[in-house]
Parts: structure tokens; sequence; C-alpha cells
């Protein structure tokens, strides 16, 4: 039989477990811009009813459970797309950063500075005697190997900014892996006795997403509740309530390093390719690397180009009596070792030869000597030594022209690693007819010194004194002419010849890999220009989709777990009306109570 | 599908962060005047504008040889010419002295005569534009004929360029345009020294021979100087044309960029309208 108790004890449990759908409506409507919230919905079951004779009679409610509306699969994909995102983002952000040190439309590019070279070559041709035309290629030379420097320099600053990114990115990572492994230990003790910490977990997942924004995230759910997380290359981050750090390390400190407990460390450099670390590892290694080498390969053939041609020719005049020309390439080992830049010795022809001429104290009367490098007074290879070079040399002057024997000499600078064309106080010296390349080589006679894009300079020689520049040839009977601008239309015409440049491709697996493309100086800076576009253009479009797939799923996740305040607006009521009833229900059991109790 | 209030509020964001994006593009654009101000923008064209750039630069580089060419050429031009008039008025004296009714005495003053001439032919020969020599073939710092008439020049007369794959001779091997017209007035002025009628008239069928020859040299060089106008021609319309180019790739068509900016506009206009719309909506407004 039922009593009236028992209505009370119906009317109890509806007050409370309404009251409890008001709480967690409340939670909701808080929560309505929560980022990471899933919204909670109390689950309401009658109690397990009890029979009395043959009635069952009903206990009222209870809140069985409250859920958590997520979709772990959405989830998963969603902070993956965001860790894509984080990635093209920075990625975005640097290129554009590049995209402005190689803006063609300003005057100082070294696109218009190329052509502006080659016209002073042709403004000399012109006027070959004239000083003006020679100082005005010297200036423009100096700010054009300035401007390589530049852009060398501000490729290197990119990098290094981007290695103190990866530092403090790596401090970060640190911090949010020690957060979620001590989560891990608080949901490990709290759910210890079956139930769900739905805050907690939400936390959880929010600092995950925000280490997917940094790297490579994979999780695994472990039966306890907990979370293990790795990385690229299957390093742990956090497993249980431990977590595992990332460092600095390498030679130059630019690597990233997974410690493992044992204080061993795996290097997962290469194998980032999510999340900003990625973004930035990828900048550095795979682009700006790719555009620094293109650069330096650009400068390298560019100086080559134009010392190999400059070295053929003479000034306005010789090199002077009591003067010497110091070699700016430099070797303390092997000629094959030189550093002019250009890949080393496939540039000297060791068969070939070159004349030097020796004039009276007036710079007249020149004589000449043939140096043959394949000759049996030394034979030169890539093996030989400036020694032997030096040797060689002296011996050719002594044995063509014996009266000139030591009036011009070679000899080796102090610490041995530079020839030097040295003239008596009555002797002068020119140079011609080089068909080895080996003055270019050595440094001697040319226009520039220094070899890659951020060493090219001008030749100290031409800095001092412009009429060394070498627009003029001596001609087969040792005449040379004020006039003549054979050297100088040569070198001008070096703007059209088509030379093999090395071109560079740079993958963070497989390293850098050396390619080429057969252009001019000019259109070879153009394709480099090109193809930052291009590759800065591609990464904006990645960061769109990214963008719009991370919305897609937003949108997604958020129709799975976010919060409606229209449907919360409708729980309250649903709640409020339900409590409102149960109010109901106790003010009717009390009238029949007190009914009960009126019987006289 | 639900729709959350969280997604409304994003969709308003994105959507508005997307057009504003486009919108300021648009603006970038028409206030510029340029279709490319970032390398991303048209990499291609970009590529394309560059070389088109380099070309130009070099036009206008051989446009300036080529001027430099004509004042040599010119300058040639003029001297060869007023020696040519200078060998016309010889051959003039030269009849006139070969008549018998000459004496020795006006012989004689001729000779001065002749040997003024022969100073102004190796003035004219030795004729310099900003300093260098034009006959001294590449010794242009020294002047290529002394008083007796020698050449001191070379052969390798001074060159300029003035295409990629040509070059033109502006300057002169002197000995080569002169040759041995010194010696002929030379020997004209001592054979009116020595009232040598036979010598007079030696020298005036050389002169004959001087005055073709440097007929010769000079329609040499108008047919040089044709060249270079033709040329020149070539260089301004191939200029004109990498102009229209590279301002067809540069430069923004004004008329469709104002067009994509108003339509930018209106779509920023809308979203703006219809976001105010939607985010105002809620139950919460309706329940009292």
């Amino acid at each position: 039989m039922s009593n009236l108790g028992a209505i009370f004890n119906i009317a109890k449990s509806a007050l409370s477990t309404q009251r409890y759908g008001l709480d967690v409506t409340a939670q909701n409507i808080a929560n309505v811009n929560t980022p990471s919230y899933s919204r909670q919905t109390p689950v309401l079951e009658a109690v397990q009813p009890v029979s009395s004779g043959n009635l069952i009679i009903g206990q009222g409610v209870n809140t069985a459970q409250v859920i958590r509306s997520s979709d772990q699969f959405i989830e998963t994909q969603l902070m993956q797309q965001r860790s894509k995102m984080s990635f093209s983002e920075e990625m975005e952000n640097y290129i554009q950063v590049l995209e402005g040190i190689f803006n063609e439309n300003l005057d100082t590019s070294i696109s218009s500075m190329l052509s502006d070279f080659w016209n002073l070559w042709q403004d000399i041709s012109n006027s070959p005697s004239g000083i003006s035309e020679r100082t005005a290629l010297y200036e423009h030379s100096i700010l054009l190997s300035e401007q390589f420097s530049a852009l060398d320099g501000y490729l290197a600053n990119l990098e290094t900014d981007l290695t103190n990114s990866l530092n403090s990115g790596i401090g970060e990572v640190n911090r949010i892996s020690n957060e979620i492994a001590q989560l891990n230990g608080q949901i490990l003790e709290l759910e210890a006795g079956g139930n769900t910490v739905n805050d907690l977990r939400d936390k959880r997942g929010e600092m995950l997403s925000e280490l997917s924004e940094y790297l490579d995230v994979n999780t695994f759910d472990q039966p306890n509740g907990t979370l293990t997380v790795l990385t690229a290359r299957g390093c742990i981050l956090v497993q249980g309530d431990s977590s595992y750090g990332l460092e600095m390390g390498g030679d130059n400190g630019d690597r990233v390093k997974w410690q493992a407990s044992g204080g061993t460390t795996v290097d997962i450099t290469n194998y980032l390719n999510n999340g900003k670390l990625g973004g930035w590892l990828t900048m550095r290694d795979a682009i700006i690397a790719k555009y620094k080498l293109d650069l330096s390969s650009l400068a390298e053939e560019f100086v080559w180009a134009v010392n190999s041609q400059h070295s053929q020719g003479v000034g306005l005049e010789l090199f002077q009596p009591s003067s010497n020309v110091t070699g700016t390439y430099k070797t303390s080992n092997t000629l094959g070792d030189l550093n002019y830049g250009v890949a080393a010795d496939a540039y000297v022809d060791y068969s070939g030869t070159f004349k030097l001429w020796i004039g009276d104290g007036q710079g007249e009367n020149l004589q000449d000597i043939t140096i043959d490098l394949d000759s049996v007074l030394g034979n030169i290879e890539a093996s030989s030594s400036l020694t032997d070079l030096r040797d060689t040399i002296n011996a050719q002057i002594n044995d063509q022209r014996p009266l000139l024997n030591g009036t011009v000499a070679a000899s080796l600078s102090a610490s041995g690693d530079a020839i030097i064309f040295t003239a008596d106080a009555n002797h002068t010296f020119g140079f011609s007819d080089d068909t080895s390349s080996i003055l270019a080589a050595v440094g001697v006679n040319t226009f520039f010194k220094g070899a890659s894009a951020g060493a090219i300079d001008i030749m100290d020689t031409i800095g001092s004194d412009k009429t060394f520049i070498a627009a003029a040839r001596i001609a087969a009977d040792g005449s040379y002419a004020s006039g003549d601008n054979s050297n100088a239309l040569a070198i001008a015409d070096l703007q059209y010849t088509s030379l093999d440049i090395p071109q560079w491709t740079c993958d963070r697996i497989t390293g850098n890999t050396e390619g080429n493309l057969n252009a001019t100086i000019e259109n070879y800076y153009h394709a480099l220009v090109g193809s930052i576009g291009t590759t800065a253009s591609g990464i904006s479009s990645g960061r769109l989709i990214n963008e719009e797939m991370v919305m897609k799923l937003s949108d997604i996740r958020d129709s799975i777990s976010a919060v409606s305040l229209d449907e919360e607006m409708t729980n309250l009521i649903k709640f409020q009306s339900a409590y409102e009833a149960a109010s109901k229900l106790i003010s009717v059991a009390d009238e029949m109570l007190e009914t009960l109790l009126n019987i006289k | 599908m639900r729709v959350a209030n969280k997604t409304i509020y994003d969709m308003v964001k994105f959507n508005l962060g997307k057009i504003t994006e486009e919108l300021n593009h648009a603006n970038r654009v028409v206030s510029t005047g340029k279709r490319i101000s970032d390398l991303s923008d048209d990499p291609v064209g970009l590529t394309q504008a560059l070389n088109i750039k380099s070309a130009l630069s070099n036009f206008e580089q051989l446009g300036r040889n080529i001027s430099t060419g004509n004042s040599w050429l010119t300058a040639s031009e003029s001297a060869m010419s007023n020696v040519q008039d200078l060998i016309s008025d010889a051959k003039t004296l030269c009849i006139q002295m070969a008549t018998a009714t000459i004496g020795a005495s006006e012989r004689i003053s001729a000779s001065e005569t002749v040997q003024n001439m022969l100073e102004e032919v190796v003035s004219l020969a030795n004729t310099e534009l900003n300093g260098l020599y034009i006959f001294s073939g590449s010794k242009t710092d020294s002047a290529p004929f002394s008083q007796d008439g020698t050449y001191n020049g070379d052969n390798n007369p001074f060159t300029i360029k003035i295409g990629r794959d040509s070059s033109v001779q502006v300057g002169s091997d002197g000995g080569a345009v002169f040759g041995t017209i010194f010696n002929t007035l030379s020997d004209l002025k001592d054979a009116l020294v020595a009232n040598d009628v036979d010598g007079i008239q030696t020298a005036m069928g050389n002169l004959d021979t001087h005055f073709d020859h440097v007929s010769n040299k000079i329609s040499d060089v108008g047919s040089k100087m044709l060249r270079m106008e033709i040329k020149e021609n070539i260089f301004q319309d191939l200029k004109i044309n990498n102009t229209e180019r590279l301002s067809e790739i540069e430069n923004a068509d004004i008329t469709e960029a104002i067009i994509d900016l108003q339509a930018k506009e209106l779509v920023y206009q809308a979203a703006l309208a219809s976001s105010a719309k939607v985010m105002e909506l809620s139950l919460v407004d309706y329940i009292k």
C-alpha cells in the first residue's frame, strides 16, 4: 500500500533532480563562449520501483549520470587540422618577410643593380680612357656587393630568428606536457571511484589542442582514464602522470632533441611536420636554406664569370715597378682546395697557358713569357701546391727570357697560402690570354674578391686605383692602348651568356641536392624571385585551405559539443516547470496530510 | 545540423575576416594602380616583368652607345669633308699654278698656301672628341699624326656595341683613311718652290686619287650612320612594345579594379547587415 510519506519522498527526489538539471543548464549557459567546453546533459531515470503486494510503487527520479557531448574522432581530426593550420600560419608569416626582402619594386633590387652593372661596363667601353666611368662602375659594384651581402645577411638572420622561436616553442611544449601529466594524475585520482570528471577532461582536451598547435601529436586513451601523448618518431611526451621534455641541441644548438628518461636524446628535428615547430623547421631547413644556397651559387657564378674575363685584360697601365699583386683566393693545401667559389677545379684547365708580360719601367717594350701549366719545367695539376705553381712560373720566366729572370717573379705570402707577383724597381708587368683560368682561380688580376654572397667585394688594387679596371687587352705584339675596349665589351657580353648555375632542392629528410639551371645571371635571379613568389602563393593557399578545414571541423565539433542558448533556455523552462510541479506535489501532499490530521 | 551559438559567432568572424582581406587587396590594387605588389600576387607575371625590365635597361644602354657612336661618326664625317674640301682647293690651286703664264714668285707664294693646307689637314686628321683622337685606332690618348704626316696610331679602330651581337667601328685607322695625302701635299709644295710644272701636274693627279679615296671613306661613314639610325629605330620600337607589355603585366586595369572593389564593398555591406541580424536573434529575448 502506498502512503503519504512516499509522495513526499518522490516529490523530494523530483525537486533535487530538477534543481540539479537547472544547475547543469546554468553551467552550460555559463560556458556558452568557452572554446573547448562540451555541453553536459543530465540523464534522468526513474528510481527502481518497489513492489508492495501486487502493486508496483514508483520511487521518484534520479540523475543517473551527466553526459558530456563529445565525439573523440572529430576532436582528434580537429586537433590535427589545427596543428596543420599553425604550421601554415607560421610558414606564411615568414614567407611574407622573405617576399619583403626580395621585393623587386625597389630600385635597390639586385635585378636592376645587375642591369646597371652591365650598362656601366658598356659605358666604359664607350669611353675606355675615362676615369669618371671607371669610378661610377667601382661605386656601383660596391653597392651591388653590399646588396648581395645584405640579402645573405637577412636570410641568415631569419634562420637565427627561427632557431630562437624554436627555443621558446620548446619551452611551451615542455610546460604544456607537464600540465597534461598533472591533469592525468588528477583524473586518475578522481575517477578511481567510477565517476567521470568532465571538466578536467575538457581542460586536458584544451591543453592537448594547445600542444598540437606546436608540434605533431598522437594520443592513446588508457583504460584508467589517463592519456598517453606521443610526438614525431613515436617519442613519448606524456605517459600517466610523467612528462618527457624536448631540448635544443646539436653542434650549433639548432636541433630539436627528445630527452628520454635515461639521459639519452633522440634527434627529431627532421620529423616534425606539423604545428608551429614544424612550420619553423620547414621554413628554416627547406625554404630559407634553398634560397640562401641559390643566392650564393648565383653570386659565385657571377663573380667567377666576371673575374675569369677580367683577368684576361689590362688596365690603363701595367702593374707598376716595385709593386706586387697578391692572389686573393688562398690555399695551404692543393690548388684543388682554392676557395674561389664555384665548384672548385672543374673550372680550371690544367692543360692551359697564360701570358705574363714584362715591360720596362715606363710600361713600354713589353716582352712575353708563355706560362704553360703542363710544362716539363713543372707540371701543374689540381693536386699541386702553390709552391709548385710558383716554381714553374719562375722556371719558365728564366727559360724563355733569361735576361728578365728576377725582374718580375712569383713568390708566396708569409703564411704560404697566397701567390704573389712582384716587380723590381725597373720593370712593370701584366697578363693576357689565360686559357687555363688559373689567374682567376688564385685571384690575380680579377675584379672581385671573395666568393660567396656574404663575402663578395671589389679587389683592393682596383679600389685604390681605378685605372686597373681591365677594359683593354695586351695585343700579341705587346702593345696595349687606352682606347682599346675589347675586354670591357667581353665583360658586358657576359649579360647575354647563359651559364649552368647550380639550383638547389632542400629536403629536410634527404638533405640538399644540387641541380642546375641554364640561364643568364639576371634570368637566374628573376627565376629565383619568381620561385619565392610561387612558394609564397602556395603557402598562402595552403593556409586558406587549412583555415576552411578547421572552420568546417569546428562547425561539426560545435554542433555536437557547443552550447545553444535556445536549447538551454528551453531546458531552463523544462526543469523550472518540473520543479514547480514537484513543489505543487508537496503542497498537495501537505494539504492531504492536513485533511487527515484535521479529522476529529 | 544543430547550430550552437558559438558557430554563429565563429562564422561571422571568419566570413567578415575573409571579406575584409579581399576588400583590402582590391583597395590596394586601386590605390597603387599595380596588379603585383607582393611576389606571390603573380609570380609568373613578375618573372616576365623582371626580364622585360632588364631588356629595357639594355635597350636604353644600347641607345646611349649609339648616340656615343653617332658623335664619333659625325666628327669623322665633318673632319673628312673638310679634308676633301682642302683637297679640292689644292687641286684648283694646281690648275692655276700649272698654267704657263704663272711666274716663279707666284708659285713660291702659292707654296705657302699649300703649307697651310698641309698643316690644316694634319690638324683635321688629329681631330679630338672629348679629348680622344678619333683617327688613332685604339691609341685614342695620343695624336695619330706628327707634323710630317707620320702615323703613330694602330689599325684597331675604336668600336662600340650597338646590339647583342653587333658592333660598329666608329673610330678609324687614320693611316688607312688619309694614306699618302700628306706626302702629296708636301711634294706639291716642293714642286711649287722649285717652279716644277711637271711636279705640279703629278701632284694634281694624285690629289684626284685622294679625293676619290676620302669620298669613299665619307660614304662608308654615311652608311654606318644609316645603320645606326635603323638600329636606333628598332630599339625605339622594342622599347615601346616592351613598355606596353610591362604595363600590361604590372599595371591594373583601373576600370576593372574599381568594379571589383565596388563588388567587394557590396559583399562586405551585405555580410555586415546579415551578421548583425543573426547575432541579435535569441530565444532569451522572447521569454518573459
